[in-house]
C-alpha cells in the first residue's frame, strides 16, 4: 500500500503546481488586466484636466464639445491614443486613464478615471497666440514645487484635422527634444570655468574683443558684434554674449579641458558619446545635452562651448538648470506633469511627489552663476517689466547658418513667483516675435 | 439501506448537474448575443436531452462509484453550450457529436482497463499499437505534420498514442522489479522497452515538428520513471530525485539548444512588442480574457472568434471573454476534480496507481500548455486543453484517459485462472 501511496504522492504534486500556477496566472491577469485593455480597440480613455480642471484631453471630443481650437495649444503634448505621437502624456499613461477595472470587464467604460495635470490651459493658450505666425516653444515650471504650469510647442497640431497635410514638427512636443542652444550654452561654460578656475581667479580674468579672434588652431572665432566689445571680464563678457571672450577663456592654460568635460558630464551632458543624463517627465522622455569636445585649442570644442558646432540641449533641460541656479543649491527640482489621478470608482491616487535632481553644480558655482544672470537680467527690465530675473539670451546658427534660432532662458527670483523658462523661436529673422516679449506673456499669465 | 442512500445522493448530483446546464442556457436568453432563437432551442433540448440518456447509459456499466462519470456529463455539456457560443449562438453539431464520442470511448476506456491483469498482459499489444500509429504516421501524414486529412475530417493519430503510451509506461510491482540477465547485465525488460519506445515516440515528435506534445510524453515517462526509481524503500531517494532533475535539465538545455528558430522565437519573444507576429494569438487572448473580467461579455458577444485556434488553441481566453475568467477557471477546477478523485478514493493496486499517476501527468501537462502557454506564463505551443477545445482526436482520447480513470475508482480483480488438469489417475480419484 506504501507504494501506492506513493503514487498518490505524486498525483497531489503534480495537481498542487498546477493550482499553483493557475493562481498566479489568475494573480497577473487581475494585475495586468489594465495593460492588456489599453491594447484593445475596445478601451475606453479617461479625461485629462489641467490645474483648474479644464479639459485638456476627451477621447470622446468633437469640434463642438469645446470649440474647434481648444486642444492645438496641448494636443503634441498631451496627445492621444491614435498611436501617431509616442511620446506624449497620454500614450505614456493609458493605464491611468484606462476606464476598466477586471471586476466589470469591458462594462467598466463608463468609469471616472482621469489625470489631473499641473499645466494652466489658459496660459499655454496665451503663450500659444504670443507665438503668433512663429514656429518654436516655451516652456516654464514652477522650480520650488517642480509644477510644469506652460509648455507650448509650435506648429500645433488641431487633432479634429486629422494627420494629413501637417506641419513638420507637429506631432512632437520640440521642448522636450535637442537644439543647438547657441549663447544659452554659455551659462554651462560660466558654470565649468567657476568650477574649475575658482571665483576669484575668474573674476580677474580679462580678455579683448577685437570682434574676431584667430585661436591657437590658426582658425577664427567670430563675435556676434564685429566692431568688438574691447575688454571684458567675465561679467561683462556674459553680458555681451561674447564669442571672442569664450573662445580665449577656454584656451587659456589655466582652464583645463578635463574640467570643462567633467562640468560639463556633471550638468548632464552627453560628452564625446558617453551616456547622457537620463530625464523622463510622468512617461514622457526628454532628451537632455549633448557635445563633443576634444581639443581646447580647435575651433569646433571652443565653438560647442560658445553653443554652436555640436552642441545640442533640449529648451526643457535648460530650464531645469535654472532651478539649481536659482536655488543655489546646485540641484534641480525635476519638472513633472501629473498631479494626481483618479481610478475608475473615482477615487484619488498617484499624488506628485517633489524630487531632486542629482548636483548639477556646486552650491557655490549655482550662487555665483545665479548672480551673473541677475546682472544680465537687469537689461530686459524694459521688455520684461516688473520681474526680477535671471536671464541669458541666446542665438544658434541652424541649417548651415541659413536661419538663426533665438533662445532666452531664465529665472524669476520672486520666492512667491519661482517660475523658470525657456523660449525658443526658430528662424527669428522672419517676422518681429521675440523671446523676451513670449518670456513676458509666460510671466504675466501665471502672475 | 446504504445503496438508498447513495441513489439519493446521486440524484441530487444528478439534479445539480441539469441545474448548472439550464443556468448556462438561462444566461444564453438573458445575456446572450442571440439572432437566431432556434440555434438557442436546438442546443437546450440536446443538452438537457443528453444530459438525460447520459445518466441513464452510465448505470449500463456496473460500478463502485459514479462519481466521474457525473462530472465527465457536466463538463461535457458546459463544453457544448461554450463552443456553441462562440462570437454568436449557433449551435455546434460538430462539437456535439464529438462530446458524445468522448462520452462512449471513456466507457471503452474503462472496460478495457478496470481488470489491471488483464490490462497488463495485453501490454505487448499497447507497444504494438504505438508502432502501427507511428508507421501510420510517418506514411500517411503531410511531410514533417501529425495530421491526415481525407474529406473535410482531420485526424491527429499522435493523439491516440497517448492513452496506449499510459499504458505502456504503467506497470506492476511484479514486472518493474523483473530482471533478467542479458550478457553480464541485469536489467527489467519492462523499463529497456519502455525507454526505448519514450525515445522512438520523442525522436517523431521531434521530427514532425509537435513539440508541444513532447513535454506531455515526457511527463508519462517522467512519472514511470519516478515511481521506478523510488521503488523498493518506499520513499523517494534524494539523490535520484536529484540525479534524475539534472537529467531533465540537461535534456531541456540541449533541446533549447537544438530548436528550430521559429521555436526559439517563441521562447523569447515580448508579445507585446511583436503583436502583430509572433505575439499575435497571445496579446488578443490576454485582451480578451480582459475585456470579459470575472464574468464575461455575455455569451456569443466576443470577438476573439476572429482569431485563429480560438476554440482549440486558445480556447481558455475564448471562454474568458464571454463567460468570464470566473467561468473558465470553474471548468479548469471540474477537471482538477476528477484528476483529484485516486486521492479521494485511491486505486487498490499498484498497477491502477501508475495509471492513475499516467493520466494526470497527461491532463496537466496539457492544460498547463494551453492556459498557461496561451497567456504568456511559458511559450505557446498550440496543444488543447481537454474535453474544452474542438477537436475529435483530443475529445475521444481525453474519454479513452478519464476512462482509464475511472477505472482505478472501479476495479474489477478476477485473474484469469488457468485449470491444470490432474497428471495421473490417482490424483483424477482423489478430485473426483
Amino acid at each position: 500500500m506504501r507504494s501506492i501511496k506513493r503514487n498518490l504522492v505524486l498525483i497531489v504534486t503534480i495537481l498542487v503546481c498546477f493550482i499553483s500556477g493557475l493562481i498566479y496566472l489568475t494573480y497577473k491577469i487581475y494585475r495586468d488586466s489594465s495593460f492588456y485593455m489599453i491594447h484593445s480597440e475596445n478601451a475606453v480613455l479617461g479625461k485629462v484636466y489641467d490645474r483648474k480642471e479644464n479639459v485638456l484631453f476627451d477621447q470622446k471630443a468633437t469640434p463642438d464639445t469645446y470649440g474647434a481650437d481648444h486642444f492645438t495649444d496641448v494636443a503634441s503634448l498631451i496627445g492621444n491614443n491614435d498611436k501617431q505621437m509616442t511620446n506624449t502624456l497620454v500614450s505614456n499613461n493609458l493605464e491611468l486613464l484606462n476606464n476598466y477595472s477586471f471586476s466589470q470587464g469591458i462594462h467598466s467604460a463608463d468609469g471616472q478615471s482621469a489625470v489631473y495635470t499641473t499645466l494652466d490651459h489658459e496660459a499655454n493658450q496665451k503663450v500659444y497666440q504670443a507665438f503668433g505666425n512663429k514656429n518654436g516653444t516655451a516652456i516654464a515650471y514652477n522650480y520650488v514645487t517642480g509644477e510644469i504650469l506652460v509648455c507650448v510647442s509650435k506648429p500645433g497640431l488641431n487633432p479634429f484635422n486629422g494627420y494629413t497635410d501637417l506641419e513638420e514638427g507637429s506631432l512632437l512636443c520640440k521642448a522636450f527634444y535637442k537644439f543647438t542652444p547657441g549663447s544659452t550654452q554659455k551659462i554651462s561654460t560660466l558654470a565649468a570655468a567657476r568650477a574649475s578656475l575658482g571665483e576669484d581667479l575668474l573674476n580677474s580674468m580679462s580678455f579683448s574683443c577685437s570682434g574676431t579672434y584667430l585661436n591657437r588652431g590658426g582658425q577664427t572665432i567670430y563675435c556676434h558684434n564685429l566692431s568688438g566689445h574691447g575688454e571684458e571680464n567675465i561679467s561683462s563678457a556674459f553680458a555681451n554674449s561674447c564669442n571672442v571672450f569664450f573662445a580665449q577663456l577656454v584656451e587659456d592654460d589655466r582652464f583645463n579641458l578635463n574640467d570643462i568635460i567633467n562640468s560639463y558630464k556633471k550638468m548632464g551632458y552627453s560628452v564625446n558619446k558617453s551616456d547622457p543624463y537620463v530625464m523622463e517627465i510622468n512617461g514622457i522622455s526628454v532628451q537632455t545635452a549633448s557635445t563633443t569636445l576634444t581639443d581646447k585649442y580647435d575651433f569646433s570644442t571652443q565653438w560647442g562651448c560658445i553653443g554652436q558646432g555640436e552642441t545640442m540641449v533640449s529648451p526643457c533641460m535648460l530650464m531645469t538648470w535654472q532651478s539649481a541656479i536659482a536655488s543655489e543649491t546646485g540641484k534641480s527640482v525635476l519638472p513633472y506633469l501629473i498631479s494626481y489621478s483618479t481610478r475608475v470608482d473615482g477615487s484619488k491616487e498617484n499624488f506628485a511627489e517633489k524630487s531632486m535632481s542629482r548636483e548639477f553644480f556646486d552650491a557655490p558655482t549655482a550662487a555665483y552663476v545665479k548672480n551673473i544672470m541677475i546682472q544680465n537680467g537687469q537689461r530686459y527690465t524694459d521688455t520684461i517689466p516688473g520681474f526680477t530675473l535671471g536671464i541669458k539670451s541666446g542665438t544658434a546658427q541652424v541649417k548651415n547658418g541659413d536661419e538663426e534660432n533665438s533662445l532666452l532662458t531664465g529665472f524669476d527670483t520672486n520666492p512667491d513667483h519661482p517660475i523658470a523658462f525657456c523660449v525658443l523661436i526658430e528662424d527669428r529673422h522672419d517676422g518681429d516675435i521675440k523671446t523676451d516679449s513670449i518670456v513676458n506673456t509666460i510671466l504675466t499669465s501665471l502672475d | 439501506m446504504g445503496k438508498e442512500k447513495t441513489k439519493l445522493n446521486y440524484f441530487f448530483v444528478k439534479l445539480v448537474i441539469v441545474i448548472t446546464h439550464t443556468v448556462l442556457l438561462g444566461n444564453i436568453y438573458l445575456n446572450g448575443n442571440l439572432t437566431d432563437y432556434t440555434e438557442a432551442i436546438k442546443l437546450t433540448v440536446l443538452v438537457l436531452g443528453s444530459d438525460l440518456i447520459y445518466f441513464s447509459v452510465i448505470h449500463l456499466f456496473a460500478q463502485d462509484v459514479y462519481t466521474l462519470d457525473l462530472i465527465l456529463v457536466l463538463i461535457l455539456n458546459i463544453s457544448l453550450i461554450f463552443q456553441s457560443s462562440f462570437g454568436g449562438i449557433d449551435f455546434n453539431l460538430k462539437h456535439f457529436i464529438t462530446t458524445a464520442a468522448a462520452f462512449i470511448s471513456c466507457q471503452v476506456g474503462f472496460l478495457l482497463t478496470r481488470n489491471n491483469f488483464k490490462a497488463e498482459q495485453r501490454q505487448k499489444y499497447y507497444y504494438a499499437g504505438i508502432c502501427v500509429l507511428m508507421v501510420v504516421i510517418i506514411l500517411f501524414t503531410g511531410s514533417r505534420s501529425m495530421w491526415i486529412n481525407f474529406g473535410g475530417f482531420s485526424l491527429q493519430p499522435s493523439e491516440f498514442i497517448k492513452p496506449l503510451f499510459v499504458f505502456a509506461c504503467a506497470t506492476s510491482l511484479y514486472k518493474q522489479q523483473n530482471k533478467k540477465k542479458l550478457g553480464f547485465l541485469y536489467v527489467t525488460p519492462n523499463n529497456i522497452a519502455m525507454i526505448a519506445m519514450t525515445a522512438a515516440i520523442l525522436g517523431l515528435q521531434w521530427w514532425c515538428r509537435d513539440l508541444g506534445s513532447i513535454p506531455t510524453f515526457g511527463a508519462v515517462f517522467g512519472c514511470a520513471v519516478v515511481n521506478r526509481l523510488c521503488y523498493p524503500r518506499a520513499k523517494f531517494s534524494k539523490k535520484k530525485i536529484a540525479a534524475l532533475i539534472c537529467m531533465v535539465l540537461v535534456f531541456a538545455f540541449a533541446a533549447i539548444k537544438l530548436a528550430p528558430g521559429y521555436v526559439k522565437d517563441r521562447l523569447y519573444v515580448d508579445i507585446w512588442a511583436d503583436q502583430y507576429g509572433n505575439g499575435y494569438q497571445q496579446c488578443r487572448a490576454l485582451i480578451a480574457i480582459a475585456e470579459g473580467g470575472w464574468f464575461g461579455k455575455g455569451p456569443g458577444s466576443g470577438s476573439l472568434c476572429n482569431v485563429a485556434a480560438y476554440d482549440t488553441d486558445i480556447v481558455f481566453s475564448s471562454v474568458s471573454e464571454e463567460w468570464g475568467m470566473l467561468a473558465a477557471i470553474l471548468f479548469v477546477l471540474l477537471i482538477l476534480l476528477m484528476l483529484l478523485m485516486p486521492v479521494i478514493n485511491p486505486p487498490r493496486c499498484y498497477y491502477h496507481g501508475t495509471i492513475a499517476a499516467g493520466v494526470t501527468a497527461v491532463f496537466v501537462v496539457q492544460m498547463s500548455l494551453n492556459i498557461f502557454g496561451s497567456c504568456n506564463l511559458i511559450p505557446f505551443t498550440g496543444v488543447t486543453l481537454p474535453f474544452l477545445s474542438n477537436g475529435g482526436s483530443s475529445m475521444v482520447t481525453s474519454g479513452f484517459l478519464l476512462g482509464m480513470l475511472k477505472a482505478t475508482q472501479s476495479p474489477k480483480f478476477v485473474r484469469n485462472i488457468v485449470v491444470r488438469q490432474p497428471a495421473n489417475a490417482s490424483e483424477r480419484r482423489k478430485v473426483n
